[in-house]
C-alpha cells in the first residue's frame, strides 16, 4: 500500500513537473532560510550547555551605583576577591579567572613576522579544571608551571605553524618570548569563550607594577568564576562574597555583588561592556518569528498550487472513490505526494545550506558546519522537513479527499468561493510579508545613507590615524615621553605627501564616548549641576586637519598662550547656561582656570545613534598618544610606506598599524549595515517565494477561466482588455497586502529608527515605492500567463467543455 | 436484488428547484439485464448514481440485497459499494497516470487483497478481456474500444454482483460498441446483474427489460423476449 502511495505520488509529480519544480524551488529556498536561522537560534539558546556542571558555575557580577539613576554593571571583579573566596568559603570547589585581551589587539611576532591576534586571554591555573577543553597536543601542566607559556587553538596553530607541531615553538609578544605548551580544539559555536590564545595570568603579574595594580581591591579587571558544591545556597554564598569585599571598600560606596549562573550569561543585557560572547534575547526571538514566517510563506505556495489544481485532479479522486478508495486512502496519498515534494526540497535545501554556510558563518561570526558533531543540525533539518510536510499536507489532503465523487463528474465547480477566498487570503499574507520587508529595506537604506551623507561638521577625508601604545613608553619619565612623542611628530611632518600632523588624546575624532563629570566650573553653575563632558585633548595643529566651523571666537593660538583656555561646542554653551557673550567667559576645566576662546558648531563626534553632548577642547599633551596625519590627495600608498619606515626605525618590536578616519566612520555603522544586508536577504527570499506562488496561481487561473476567456473573446473582447481583466485580480491582492503591511511597517520601522538620535522620518513615498515595486513584480509574474491565456484560440477552450 | 419505492431527488439552486426523480418505484432481480432509456434530463443518470450509491435520495426507500441504504452515510455506502458494485462509464474514466494493469488493480488495493492474489486476478481478467498484451501501456496509448475493455475489466475484477453501465458504447464506433455489448451479455450470462443507461435502441435490445423514464417517473416497461 505504502509503495503504491509513493509510486502514484512520484508519477503525479513527474506529470506535473513544472508545478512540481515551482513547489520545490519555493520550498527549498524557504526551508534553507529557515534551517539557517534555526541553526543559529538553536546555537544561541544552548550557550555553554556542554560545560560539565554548568549549573554549579557562577560568575561574580559587580554593580556600582554612580548616581541615583545610573548603575554600572561589570562582569569582572577584583583579583583578590577570587583568592579570598577560595580560602574562606568552604562551599567553593574551584575559582578561576580570565582577563580577555580585548581593549587593544595583541601582536605576535613569529619568525620576525607580525600577526594580529584578536581573541587572546590571560587565564589562571584553574581554568582548565573548571572549563572542559579538549587538548589536541601538549597539556596544561607545563602551561601552569611556566609563566611564559602559550596555548593555541587548533586553527591558529595551523595558521601560524602550518603542519608542524606547534608545541615547543616560540612566539614573541612585545619584548618577551613565550613557548607554546599545548594546542586545544577550537571553541564550539555555542561557547562564550572564543579564545584562540591563552597566556597565564602569572606572565602578566611577572611585572611588579602590574601585580601591584592587580592586587588592588579597587581594580575590577578579572572575570571570576566560582564553582560551587552541588546544592549550595547561592544567596548565602553571595552574602559571603559581600562580607569578604566590604572591609576593603569605602564605607559609603554603593557596590553590590551578585552571582550569575554560567548558562544565564549569554543573554545578559545590563553589562557596561564585555569580553565574552553575548546576544540579545529579543533579537533571537525576532529571528525565530522570521524563520517560521519564511517557512510558512514557502508552504503557502504548495498549499495554494495543490488546492488550485484540485479540480484538475477531481476526476482521479472520483474514480478512485468509485472503485472503493476511502477518505483515508486518498488522504494518505496526498500526504505522500507532499512528502515526496518536501523530501526533494530538502535535498536541494541541504545543497543550498552547505553552499551558504561559509558566508553565513562570517556573517554571524560563528563556526557552524554540516559535518562535525552536528546531530542537532540534522535534527533541525528533519524537524523542518516534518513541519513542512504537516503544513503542506493537512489542508490539501483534507480538501482533496473530501470531494464527493459525483460533483466531480458533474463539472468543474468543485472549488467554490470558500476555497478561493482562502487561497487569496494566503497570497495576501505572503505579499504582506514581502511588502513589509521591502519597506524595511528602503527605510534602513535611507537612514544609513542619511547618516553617511550628513555633514558631520568636520573634515575627515585623507586623515590616517595611528596609536603609540603605552607599552612603548613604559618606564620613561614624563619629559622623556614628551620628547619621544614630539620627535616622532616632527619626523612625520618632514615627510613629503604629509600636509599636517596632530597629536591628540582620543582614539580618533569619533571619541569612543568617554565622559567625565564634576571636573568643570563656570560662573552661574548651580552647585549640584555636574553634566557629563567629553574632553578633546588636542594640540594647536588639530584644527588645521579637521577644520571645525566656529560660531564665535577662534582656535587656539600656537605656543602656550591658550594653555589654560578652552573651546566648547554649542551644546555645551547651551547646556551649561553660560553667560553671553560666550567668548571671554571664565571657565575652569580639570583644575585649569582659563577662558572660553571659541565656540564651535555642533558636530557628530559619535555615531548618529547618540545625541550630541557637551564637548570641551583643551590643549593637553600629557596623555596624548594618537597621531592624526593628513595625507596629500592620491598619495596614500606612498605616505603609508614612509610612515611605516619611520615607525620601524623607532619601534622595531611593534608592527605599524593604522586606520583612515573614513573607514573608522563606516565601522561604527557596521551593525546597521548588517541589519540592512539581512533585511535585503529576507526580502529577496520572501519575494522569490511569493512570486513563484503567484506565478503558479496565475497559470492556474488562466487555465480555469479558459472558457470564460473564450466566450468573451468570441463576443469581441480585446487582448488588452482580457489581460487587464485577469491581472487586476492579482494586483488587487497586492494592494490589499500593502494596506495591511504599511501600518505594521510604519510602527516597527519607527521602533528601529528610535535607535538613532538623528533620523529620517517615514515618508509616504516609501510606502508608495514599496507598493509600486510589489505591484510591478506581481504584474510581471502574472502578465506572461494572462497574455498567453488571452491570446489562446477560443475554439479550443470552448470545445473542451 | 434492488427495490426502490417512491424515490425522490431534488436539485436546488438559489431560486429554482428541479425535480430529478419524482416518486419513482422499481425493482431489479438478481441476474437481470435491465436497460434504462429516456430523453436528456429525464433523471436516468440521477437514478444510476443513486443505485450506485454515489448519491443519496432526498425521500423514499432503496433496498439493496435486503438492506435499506437510503439513509446510509458516505462511509457505509462506500463500503457496500466497493464490495458489490462495478461501474462502466461512457468516457471510460481510467486514471491517466496509471498503466492498464494498475488501473484494473486499483479496486483490489482498496478492498485489501494481497499483492500476489491481485496479480493473479488482474491477469485473469485482462486475459478474459483480451488486452493482456497491453498491460503495461497507459490509457492514452489505447483505442477507445480497448479503453472501455480496460474499464470493464476494472469493473469486474472485484467480482461484483451488480454492474452499472452509463452509456458504455456512447464514445465508441459500432463495431467496438457491439464488442462491448457482447462482453456485458457474457457477464450477465455468468450471473452478474447489469443495469445500463443508454440512448441506443440497438444496445437496449441486448437487455431483458427496458425501463423508460420521463420527467423523473417510469412511463413504460418493455419486457424483451
Amino acid at each position: 500500500m505504502l509503495k503504491n502511495y509513493f509510486k502514484t505520488a512520484w508519477r503525479s509529480f513527474w506529470k506535473h513537473r513544472s508545478t512540481g519544480f515551482i513547489n520545490i524551488a519555493g520550498l527549498s529556498v524557504g526551508m534553507a532560510a529557515a534551517v539557517l536561522i534555526f541553526i543559529w537560534v538553536h546555537n544561541e539558546f544552548t550557550f555553554d550547555d556542554d560545560q560539565p556542571d554548568a549549573e554549579n558555575v557562577y560568575r561574580i557580577t559587580s554593580h556600582l551605583a554612580i548616581s541615583k539613576n545610573e548603575t554600572w554593571v561589570w562582569e569582572s571583579a577584583p583579583y583578590q576577591l577570587g583568592l579570598e573566596a577560595k580560602k574562606t568559603m568552604p562551599e567553593v570547589v574551584a575559582v578561576t579567572r580570565v582577563l580577555p585581551f580585548h581593549w587593544e589587539p595583541m601582536y605576535l611576532s613569529i619568525n620576525n613576522e607580525f600577526f594580529k591576534e584578536e581573541n587572546a586571554a590571560y587565564i589562571d591555573e584553574s581554568w582548565f579544571n573548571v572549563f572542559k577543553t579538549n587538548f589536541v597536543s601538549g597539556n596544561a601542566i607545563a602551561f601552569n608551571q611556566n609563566p611564559f607559556s602559550i596555548i593555541l587553538s587548533e586553527s591558529k596553530a595551523k595558521k601560524y605553524f602550518a603542519n608542524q607541531d606547534a608545541v615547543g615553538k616560540i612566539i614573541r609578544i612585545d619584548s618577551a618570548n613565550y613557548q607554546v605548551q599545548a594546542v586545544v580544539k577550537d571553541a564550539p559555536a555555542n561557547s562564550s569563550f572564543k579564545f584562540d590564545l591563552f597566556i597565564p595570568i602569572a606572565a602578566r603579574q611577572a611585572d611588579a607594577q602590574e601585580k601591584k595594580n592587580d592586587m588592588s581591591w579597587g581594580n575590577f579587571s578579572y572575570i571570576t568564576f566560582l564553582k560551587f558544591k552541588p546544592g549550595t545556597n547561592i544567596k548565602q554564598a553571595t552574602e559571603n562574597l559581600k562580607s569578604i569585599i566590604k572591609p576593603h571598600r569605602d564605607k559609603n560606596d554603593n557596590l553590590n555583588i551578585t552571582l550569575r549562573n554560567l548558562k544565564a550569561m549569554h543573554f545578559e543585557s545590563d553589562l557596561q561592556n564585555s569580553g565574552l560572547v553575548h546576544a540579545e534575547k529579543k533579537v533571537v526571538y525576532i529571528f525565530v518569528i522570521l524563520g517560521a514566517l519564511l517557512l510558512i510563506i514557502a508552504c503557502i505556495n504548495y498549499v495554494n498550487l495543490t488546492t488550485a489544481r484540485a479540480s484538475l485532479r477531481a476526476k482521479e479522486v472520483s474514480i478512485k472513490k468509485i472503485v472503493g478508495a476511502g477518505r483515508g486512502h486518498l488522504f494518505n496519498q496526498f500526504v505522500a505526494e507532499s512528502a515526496v515534494i518536501s523530501v526533494l526540497a530538502l535535498v536541494l535545501t541541504v545543497i543550498i545550506v552547505s553552499a551558504a554556510l561559509p558566508s553565513f558563518n562570517s556573517f554571524t561570526n560563528r563556526n557552524f558546519s554540516l559535518t562535525t558533531g552536528s546531530a542537532y543540525l540534522w535534527l533541525i533539518m528533519i524537524g523542518t522537513l516534518l513541519l513542512t510536510i504537516i503544513l503542506n499536507s493537512i489542508y490539501p489532503a483534507v480538501l482533496l479527499s473530501s470531494f464527493k465523487p459525483l460533483s466531480a463528474f458533474r463539472g468543474g465547480s468543485v472549488m467554490k468561493i470558500k476555497d478561493t477566498s482562502l487561497r487569496k487570503g494566503l497570497v495576501v499574507l505572503q505579499f504582506t510579508f514581502s511588502i513589509f520587508l521591502i519597506i524595511g529595506v528602503i527605510t534602513i537604506y535611507k537612514q544609513l545613507s542619511f547618516v553617511q551623507s550628513q555633514n558631520p561638521g568636520y573634515d575627515r577625508s585623507q586623515i590616517m590615524s595611528f596609536n603609540l601604545s603605552w607599552k612603548l613608553l613604559k618606564g620613561m619619565k614624563d619629559d622623556q615621553k614628551a620628547a619621544v612623542k614630539s620627535t616622532l611628530k616632527q619626523a612625520i611632518l618632514q615627510e613629503p605627501f604629509v600636509n599636517g600632523v596632530s597629536l591628540v588624546g582620543m582614539e580618533s575624532i569619533q571619541s569612543n564616548g568617554s565622559f567625565s563629570s564634576g571636573s568643570a566650573d563656570w560662573e552661574g553653575r548651580p552647585k549640584d549641576f555636574n553634566p557629563s563632558i567629553t574632553y578633546f585633548n588636542v594640540d594647536g595643529d588639530y584644527n588645521k586637519l579637521v577644520n571645525i566651523n566656529f560660531t564665535s571666537g577662534r582656535w587656539f593660538f600656537p605656543g602656550s598662550v591658550d594653555k589654560r583656555n578652552v573651546i566648547i561646542n554649542e551644546t555645551a554653551a547651551k547646556q551649561f547656561n553660560l553667560h553671553k557673550p560666550y567668548v571671554g567667559q571664565r571657565f575652569i576645566a580639570q583644575g585649569d582656570t582659563g577662558v572660553v576662546v571659541g565656540v564651535v558648531k555642533d558636530f557628530n563626534f559619535q555615531s548618529m545613534h547618540a545625541k550630541i553632548t557637551p564637548v570641551v577642547f583643551k590643549l593637553d599633551q600629557q596623555w596624548s598618544s594618537n597621531y592624526l596625519v593628513k595625507v596629500a590627495p592620491h598619495k596614500q600608498a606612498q605616505a603609508i610606506a614612509r610612515m611605516e619606515s619611520i615607525w620601524k626605525q623607532n619601534f622595531p618590536d611593534q608592527p605599524f598599524s593604522y586606520q583612515f578616519l573614513d573607514q573608522e566612520f563606516d565601522k561604527i555603522y557596521r551593525e546597521d549595515a548588517k541589519a540592512s544586508t539581512l533585511m535585503s536577504g529576507f526580502a529577496v527570499v520572501a519575494i522569490i517565494i511569493s512570486c513563484l506562488g503567484l506565478f503558479g496561481l496565475a497559470a492556474f487561473t488562466a487555465e480555469q477561466r479558459g472558457k470564460e476567456i473564450g466566450i468573451r473573446k468570441v463576443l469581441g473582447a480585446s487582448i488588452a482588455g482580457l489581460v487587464s481583466l485577469l491581472s487586476v485580480e492579482f494586483v488587487v491582492l497586492v494592494l490589499v497586502a500593502l494596506v495591511i503591511a504599511a501600518p505594521l511597517a510604519y510602527w516597527l520601522m519607527n521602533l528601529w529608527l528610535q535607535n538613532f538620535a538623528y533620523r529620517i522620518s517615514m515618508q509616504w513615498w516609501i510606502f508608495m515605492a514599496a507598493g509600486f515595486v510589489a505591484v510591478l513584480i506581481a504584474f510581471a509574474t502574472v502578465g506572461l500567463q494572462t497574455i498567453k491565456a488571452a491570446m489562446a484560440n477560443p475554439v479550443k477552450s470552448l470545445r473542451s467543455e | 436484488m434492488i427495490k426502490i419505492t417512491n424515490l425522490e431527488k431534488f436539485y436546488r439552486t438559489e431560486e429554482v428547484e428541479t425535480i430529478a426523480l419524482n416518486k419513482l418505484s422499481m425493482h431489479v432481480d438478481t441476474g437481470e439485464f435491465v436497460a434504462i432509456m429516456g430523453p436528456s434530463g429525464c433523471g436516468k443518470s440521477t437514478l444510476l448514481n443513486i443505485l450506485g450509491m454515489l448519491d443519496d435520495p432526498d425521500e423514499g426507500s432503496y433496498v439493496f440485497n435486503d438492506i435499506e441504504v437510503a439513509h446510509f452515510n458516505e462511509r457505509k455506502r462506500a463500503d457496500l459499494r466497493k464490495h458489490n458494485i462495478g461501474f462502466v462509464f461512457q468516457s471510460f474514466n481510467l486514471i491517466d497516470e496509471l498503466t492498464v494493469f494498475e488501473n484494473v488493480e486499483l479496486p483490489l488495493i482498496y478492498t485489501g487483497v494481497s499483492a500476489a492474489e491481485r496479480v493473479k486476478r488482474v491477469e485473469e481478467v485482462l486475459d478474459k478481456m483480451q488486452i493482456m498484451h497491453r498491460r503495461n501501456h497507459y490509457p492514452q496509448q489505447l483505442s477507445g474500444g480497448q479503453q472501455q475493455r480496460v474499464a470493464i475489466a476494472r469493473a469486474v475484477v472485484n467480482k461484483p454482483k451488480l454492474i452499472l453501465a452509463d452509456e458504455p458504447t456512447g464514445n465508441l464506433d459500432s463495431s467496438n460498441g457491439n464488442d462491448v455489448m457482447e462482453l456485458l451479455t457474457d457477464l450477465n450470462e455468468q450471473g452478474t446483474t447489469i443495469i445500463m443507461v443508454t440512448h441506443s435502441e440497438h444496445d437496449a435490445r441486448y437487455s431483458h427489460r427496458i425501463i423508460r423514464l420521463l420527467d423523473g417517473q417510469t412511463v413504460m416497461e418493455n419486457i424483451m423476449v
